[in-house]
Protein backbone atom coordinates (compact mmCIF):
# COMPACT_ATOMS: atom_id res chain seq x y z
CA UNK A 1 0.00 0.00 0.00
CA UNK A 2 1.32 3.35 -0.90
CA UNK A 3 2.63 4.78 2.48
CA UNK A 4 0.58 8.16 2.03
CA UNK A 5 -2.45 6.26 2.12
CA UNK A 6 -1.27 3.44 4.57
CA UNK A 7 -0.84 6.76 7.13
CA UNK A 8 -4.04 8.07 6.40
CA UNK A 9 -5.87 5.01 7.12
CA UNK A 10 -3.30 4.72 10.55
CA UNK A 11 -4.42 8.29 11.53
CA UNK A 12 -8.13 6.74 11.47
CA UNK A 13 -7.08 4.81 14.69
CA UNK A 14 -8.39 6.50 17.53
CA UNK A 15 -5.40 5.87 19.67
CA UNK A 16 -3.15 6.72 16.24
CA UNK A 17 -4.30 9.79 16.32
CA UNK A 18 -4.56 10.65 19.85
CA UNK A 19 -0.24 10.14 19.67
CA UNK A 20 -0.25 12.07 16.49
CA UNK A 21 -2.62 15.40 18.00
CA UNK A 22 -0.45 15.37 21.11
CA UNK A 23 3.06 15.06 19.41
CA UNK A 24 2.35 17.65 16.53
CA UNK A 25 0.05 20.22 18.62
CA UNK A 26 2.65 21.79 20.37
CA UNK A 27 5.13 22.27 17.51
CA UNK A 28 2.46 23.74 15.67
CA UNK A 29 1.52 26.24 18.93
CA UNK A 30 5.38 26.75 19.20
CA UNK A 31 5.63 27.98 15.55
CA UNK A 32 1.77 29.87 15.64
CA UNK A 33 3.94 32.10 18.31
CA UNK A 34 7.47 32.70 17.10
CA UNK A 35 5.90 33.61 13.75
CA UNK A 36 3.43 35.73 15.86
CA UNK A 37 5.68 37.19 17.79
CA UNK A 38 7.49 38.70 14.85
CA UNK A 39 4.17 39.66 13.02
CA UNK A 40 2.92 41.50 16.37
CA UNK A 41 5.97 43.35 17.07
CA UNK A 42 6.32 44.49 13.20
CA UNK A 43 2.75 45.43 12.97
CA UNK A 44 2.88 47.64 16.53
CA UNK A 45 6.29 48.78 16.22
CA UNK A 46 8.00 48.67 12.42
CA UNK A 47 5.67 50.20 10.50
CA UNK A 48 4.63 53.54 9.88
CA UNK A 49 1.54 54.75 10.92
CA UNK A 50 -0.90 55.45 8.11
CA UNK A 51 -1.39 58.58 6.75
CA UNK A 52 -5.29 59.11 7.23
CA UNK A 53 -6.02 56.86 9.64
CA UNK A 54 -3.20 57.38 12.22
CA UNK A 55 -2.31 54.39 14.57
CA UNK A 56 -5.81 52.64 14.18
CA UNK A 57 -4.89 51.08 10.96
CA UNK A 58 -2.74 48.50 13.32
CA UNK A 59 -5.99 46.58 13.99
CA UNK A 60 -5.85 45.55 10.43
CA UNK A 61 -3.31 43.31 11.69
CA UNK A 62 -5.45 41.07 13.49
CA UNK A 63 -8.60 41.95 11.89
CA UNK A 64 -8.08 41.20 8.54
CA UNK A 65 -6.11 37.48 9.19
CA UNK A 66 -9.27 36.78 11.30
CA UNK A 67 -11.59 37.50 9.19
CA UNK A 68 -9.77 35.66 6.61
CA UNK A 69 -9.48 32.74 9.30
CA UNK A 70 -13.08 32.79 10.41
CA UNK A 71 -14.58 31.97 7.04
CA UNK A 72 -11.49 29.76 5.94
CA UNK A 73 -12.43 27.42 9.35
CA UNK A 74 -15.97 27.20 7.88
CA UNK A 75 -15.03 26.19 4.52
CA UNK A 76 -12.73 23.38 6.17
CA UNK A 77 -15.46 22.39 8.61
CA UNK A 78 -17.94 22.07 5.39
CA UNK A 79 -15.69 20.18 3.81
CA UNK A 80 -14.94 17.87 6.94
CA UNK A 81 -18.48 17.63 7.33
CA UNK A 82 -19.15 16.57 3.79
CA UNK A 83 -16.56 13.78 4.15
CA UNK A 84 -17.84 12.53 7.01
CA UNK A 85 -21.30 12.26 6.02
CA UNK A 86 -20.53 10.55 3.06
CA UNK A 87 -17.80 7.87 4.04
CA UNK A 88 -18.86 7.93 7.89
CA UNK A 89 -15.16 8.59 8.86
CA UNK A 90 -15.41 8.59 12.42
CA UNK A 91 -11.79 11.38 12.32
CA UNK A 92 -13.71 13.85 10.12
CA UNK A 93 -16.82 14.42 12.29
CA UNK A 94 -14.29 14.92 15.23
CA UNK A 95 -12.30 17.14 12.82
CA UNK A 96 -15.28 19.31 11.64
CA UNK A 97 -16.39 20.01 15.39
CA UNK A 98 -13.05 20.90 16.45
CA UNK A 99 -13.41 23.30 13.44
CA UNK A 100 -16.54 25.01 14.92
CA UNK A 101 -15.13 26.86 18.73
CA UNK A 102 -12.05 27.94 17.05
CA UNK A 103 -13.95 29.70 13.90
CA UNK A 104 -16.48 31.33 16.38
CA UNK A 105 -13.18 32.47 18.48
CA UNK A 106 -12.15 34.27 15.06
CA UNK A 107 -15.39 35.58 14.31
CA UNK A 108 -15.61 37.10 17.61
CA UNK A 109 -12.11 38.51 17.29
CA UNK A 110 -12.68 40.19 14.08
CA UNK A 111 -16.04 41.62 15.06
CA UNK A 112 -14.47 42.78 17.94
CA UNK A 113 -11.48 44.26 16.49
CA UNK A 114 -14.02 45.51 13.50
CA UNK A 115 -16.37 47.38 15.91
CA UNK A 116 -13.20 49.03 18.43
CA UNK A 117 -11.29 50.29 14.87
CA UNK A 118 -15.17 51.69 13.50
CA UNK A 119 -15.62 53.83 16.47
CA UNK A 120 -12.59 56.39 15.63
CA UNK A 121 -12.88 55.78 12.02
CA UNK A 122 -16.90 55.08 11.69
CA UNK A 123 -18.09 57.47 13.99
CA UNK A 124 -19.69 53.79 15.62
CA UNK A 125 -19.35 50.88 17.16
CA UNK A 126 -21.65 49.01 14.99
CA UNK A 127 -23.52 49.38 11.39
CA UNK A 128 -25.70 47.23 10.12
CA UNK A 129 -23.62 47.07 6.91
CA UNK A 130 -24.01 43.98 4.25
CA UNK A 131 -20.59 42.47 5.50
CA UNK A 132 -20.98 43.50 9.51
CA UNK A 133 -24.32 41.58 9.16
CA UNK A 134 -23.26 38.67 7.10
CA UNK A 135 -20.07 38.17 9.10
CA UNK A 136 -22.58 38.04 12.38
CA UNK A 137 -25.16 35.65 10.24
CA UNK A 138 -21.26 33.47 10.33
CA UNK A 139 -20.72 33.76 14.31
CA UNK A 140 -24.65 33.00 14.74
CA UNK A 141 -23.98 29.62 12.41
CA UNK A 142 -21.00 28.68 14.02
CA UNK A 143 -22.88 28.63 17.70
CA UNK A 144 -25.65 27.22 15.88
CA UNK A 145 -23.35 24.25 15.15
CA UNK A 146 -21.53 24.14 18.59
CA UNK A 147 -25.42 24.68 20.24
CA UNK A 148 -26.81 21.58 18.03
CA UNK A 149 -23.74 19.25 18.36
CA UNK A 150 -23.60 19.31 22.05
CA UNK A 151 -27.16 19.13 22.67
CA UNK A 152 -27.59 15.79 21.00
CA UNK A 153 -26.72 12.75 23.19
CA UNK A 154 -25.05 10.60 20.33
CA UNK A 155 -22.08 11.51 19.27
CA UNK A 156 -22.27 10.67 15.84
CA UNK A 157 -25.52 11.70 15.30
CA UNK A 158 -25.04 14.77 16.60
CA UNK A 159 -22.11 14.83 14.07
CA UNK A 160 -24.28 14.42 11.71
CA UNK A 161 -26.75 17.04 12.21
CA UNK A 162 -24.38 19.83 13.03
CA UNK A 163 -22.07 18.91 9.74
CA UNK A 164 -25.53 19.27 7.72
CA UNK A 165 -25.80 22.56 9.03
CA UNK A 166 -21.99 23.32 8.27
CA UNK A 167 -22.65 22.79 4.84
CA UNK A 168 -25.74 24.52 4.10
CA UNK A 169 -23.74 27.29 5.63
CA UNK A 170 -21.21 27.32 3.20
CA UNK A 171 -23.77 29.21 0.99
CA UNK A 172 -22.92 32.25 3.23
CA UNK A 173 -18.99 32.63 2.41
CA UNK A 174 -19.47 34.04 -0.74
CA UNK A 175 -22.18 36.39 0.21
CA UNK A 176 -19.83 37.82 2.83
CA UNK A 177 -16.58 37.61 0.37
CA UNK A 178 -19.10 39.57 -2.30
CA UNK A 179 -21.01 41.96 0.20
CA UNK A 180 -19.01 45.12 -0.86
CA UNK A 181 -18.66 44.48 -4.04
CA UNK A 182 -22.94 43.76 -4.30
CA UNK A 183 -24.25 46.34 -2.33
CA UNK A 184 -23.38 49.65 -1.12
CA UNK A 185 -21.32 48.98 1.98
CA UNK A 186 -19.53 51.27 4.64
CA UNK A 187 -17.18 48.45 4.76
CA UNK A 188 -14.27 49.17 2.32
CA UNK A 189 -13.33 46.50 -0.87
CA UNK A 190 -10.68 44.73 -1.53
CA UNK A 191 -7.10 46.37 -0.65
CA UNK A 192 -4.89 43.17 0.05
CA UNK A 193 -4.70 40.71 -2.30
CA UNK A 194 -1.89 37.58 -2.04
CA UNK A 195 -1.26 36.86 -5.39
CA UNK A 196 -2.31 40.38 -7.13
CA UNK A 197 -1.17 43.60 -6.98
CA UNK A 198 -2.40 45.40 -3.29
CA UNK A 199 -3.77 48.70 -2.73
CA UNK A 200 -1.36 49.38 0.35
CA UNK A 201 1.96 50.07 0.60
CA UNK A 202 4.81 47.54 0.30
CA UNK A 203 6.38 47.90 3.57
CA UNK A 204 2.87 47.46 5.58
CA UNK A 205 2.46 44.12 4.22
CA UNK A 206 5.23 41.41 5.96
CA UNK A 207 3.41 41.88 8.79
CA UNK A 208 0.74 41.61 7.47
CA UNK A 209 1.26 38.14 5.58
CA UNK A 210 3.48 36.91 9.35
CA UNK A 211 0.14 37.16 11.09
CA UNK A 212 -2.24 35.39 8.38
CA UNK A 213 0.46 32.52 8.32
CA UNK A 214 0.69 32.47 12.45
CA UNK A 215 -3.19 32.21 12.17
CA UNK A 216 -2.90 29.39 9.80
CA UNK A 217 -0.26 27.32 12.29
CA UNK A 218 -2.19 28.50 15.58
CA UNK A 219 -5.29 26.86 13.86
CA UNK A 220 -3.77 23.69 13.66
CA UNK A 221 -2.28 23.35 16.97
CA UNK A 222 -5.80 24.62 18.24
CA UNK A 223 -7.36 21.74 15.72
CA UNK A 224 -5.40 18.85 16.93
CA UNK A 225 -5.85 19.62 20.78
CA UNK A 226 -9.56 19.90 20.56
CA UNK A 227 -9.85 17.34 17.85
CA UNK A 228 -7.54 15.07 20.89
CA UNK A 229 -9.91 15.95 23.48
CA UNK A 230 -13.47 15.53 21.87
CA UNK A 231 -11.50 11.91 20.74
CA UNK A 232 -10.46 11.46 24.17
CA UNK A 233 -14.31 12.03 25.16
CA UNK A 234 -15.77 9.62 22.27
CA UNK A 235 -12.91 6.77 23.50
CA UNK A 236 -14.14 7.09 27.30
CA UNK A 237 -14.18 3.75 28.86
CA UNK A 238 -11.62 2.23 26.19
CA UNK A 239 -8.68 0.37 27.48
CA UNK A 240 -6.19 2.66 25.59
CA UNK A 241 -7.52 5.70 27.45
CA UNK A 242 -7.30 4.14 30.48
CA UNK A 243 -3.87 3.01 29.77
CA UNK A 244 -3.43 6.95 28.83
CA UNK A 245 -4.79 8.02 31.80
CA UNK A 246 -2.87 5.91 34.35
CA UNK A 247 -0.34 3.50 33.11
CA UNK A 248 -0.18 1.55 36.34
CA UNK A 249 -4.37 0.98 36.17
CA UNK A 250 -3.54 -1.23 33.28
CA UNK A 251 -1.19 -3.45 34.51
CA UNK B 1 0.95 56.35 18.97
CA UNK B 2 -2.56 57.96 18.20
CA UNK B 3 -5.71 55.83 19.29
CA UNK B 4 -3.26 54.00 21.41
CA UNK B 5 -6.77 53.05 23.83
CA UNK B 6 -8.21 51.32 20.66
CA UNK B 7 -5.21 49.65 19.36
CA UNK B 8 -4.59 48.16 23.02
CA UNK B 9 -8.36 47.21 22.87
CA UNK B 10 -8.65 45.31 20.04
CA UNK B 11 -5.29 43.63 20.45
CA UNK B 12 -6.12 42.95 23.89
CA UNK B 13 -9.22 41.19 22.46
CA UNK B 14 -7.29 39.13 20.42
CA UNK B 15 -5.16 37.83 23.04
CA UNK B 16 -8.08 37.13 25.25
CA UNK B 17 -9.85 35.08 22.84
CA UNK B 18 -6.50 33.34 21.99
CA UNK B 19 -5.75 32.61 25.40
CA UNK B 20 -9.16 30.84 25.91
CA UNK B 21 -8.58 28.95 22.76
CA UNK B 22 -4.93 27.85 23.73
CA UNK B 23 -6.63 26.95 27.56
CA UNK B 24 -10.08 25.21 26.21
CA UNK B 25 -9.33 22.21 24.96
CA UNK B 26 -6.45 21.64 27.20
CA UNK B 27 -9.05 21.61 30.27
CA UNK B 28 -11.19 19.16 28.25
CA UNK B 29 -8.24 17.08 27.75
CA UNK B 30 -6.98 17.12 31.71
CA UNK B 31 -10.95 16.41 32.41
CA UNK B 32 -11.29 13.53 30.52
CA UNK B 33 -8.07 11.59 31.40
CA UNK B 34 -9.14 12.30 35.03
CA UNK B 35 -12.74 10.42 34.34
CA UNK B 36 -10.61 7.95 32.84
CA UNK B 37 -8.65 7.64 35.30
CA UNK B 38 -11.53 7.22 38.36
CA UNK B 39 -13.23 4.91 36.23
CA UNK B 40 -9.53 2.61 36.21
CA UNK B 41 -9.77 3.05 39.78
CA UNK B 42 -13.37 2.07 39.93
CA UNK B 43 -13.20 -1.14 37.95
CA UNK B 44 -9.99 -1.96 39.70
CA UNK B 45 -11.54 -1.30 43.20
CA UNK B 46 -14.67 -3.76 42.09
CA UNK B 47 -12.13 -6.66 40.48
CA UNK B 48 -10.88 -6.81 43.69
CA UNK B 49 -14.27 -6.77 45.46
CA UNK B 50 -16.16 -9.28 43.54
CA UNK B 51 -12.85 -11.65 43.66
CA UNK B 52 -13.38 -11.56 47.57
CA UNK B 53 -17.26 -12.47 47.05
CA UNK B 54 -16.10 -15.27 44.86
CA UNK B 55 -13.67 -16.95 47.43
CA UNK B 56 -16.34 -16.35 50.38
CA UNK B 57 -19.23 -18.18 48.67
CA UNK B 58 -17.09 -21.10 47.26
CA UNK B 59 -15.90 -21.34 50.51
CA UNK B 60 -19.28 -21.63 51.84
CA UNK B 61 -20.04 -24.32 49.32
CA UNK B 62 -17.48 -26.35 50.28
CA UNK B 63 -18.37 -25.89 53.90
Amino acid sequence: MNPIVRWFHQLGSPPYFDRFAARWAPVAYVLAILVMAYGLWAALFQVPADYQQGDSFRILYIHVPSAWMSMFVFGLMAFYAAIALVWRIKLCEILAMACAPIGAAFTVITLATGSIWGKPMWGTWWDWDPRLTTELILLFLYLGIIGLYNAIEDRRAAARAAGLLAIVGVALLPVIRYSVVWWNSLHQGQTISVFGQSQMDASMLPPLFAMIAATKLWFIGSLLARARADNLRREAGKDWVLRLAKPEAAR
Amino acid sequence: MSYQSYVIAAYGVFAVVLLWDFVAPRIEIARQLRAARLRAARRTSRAAESELTRTDSERQVSE
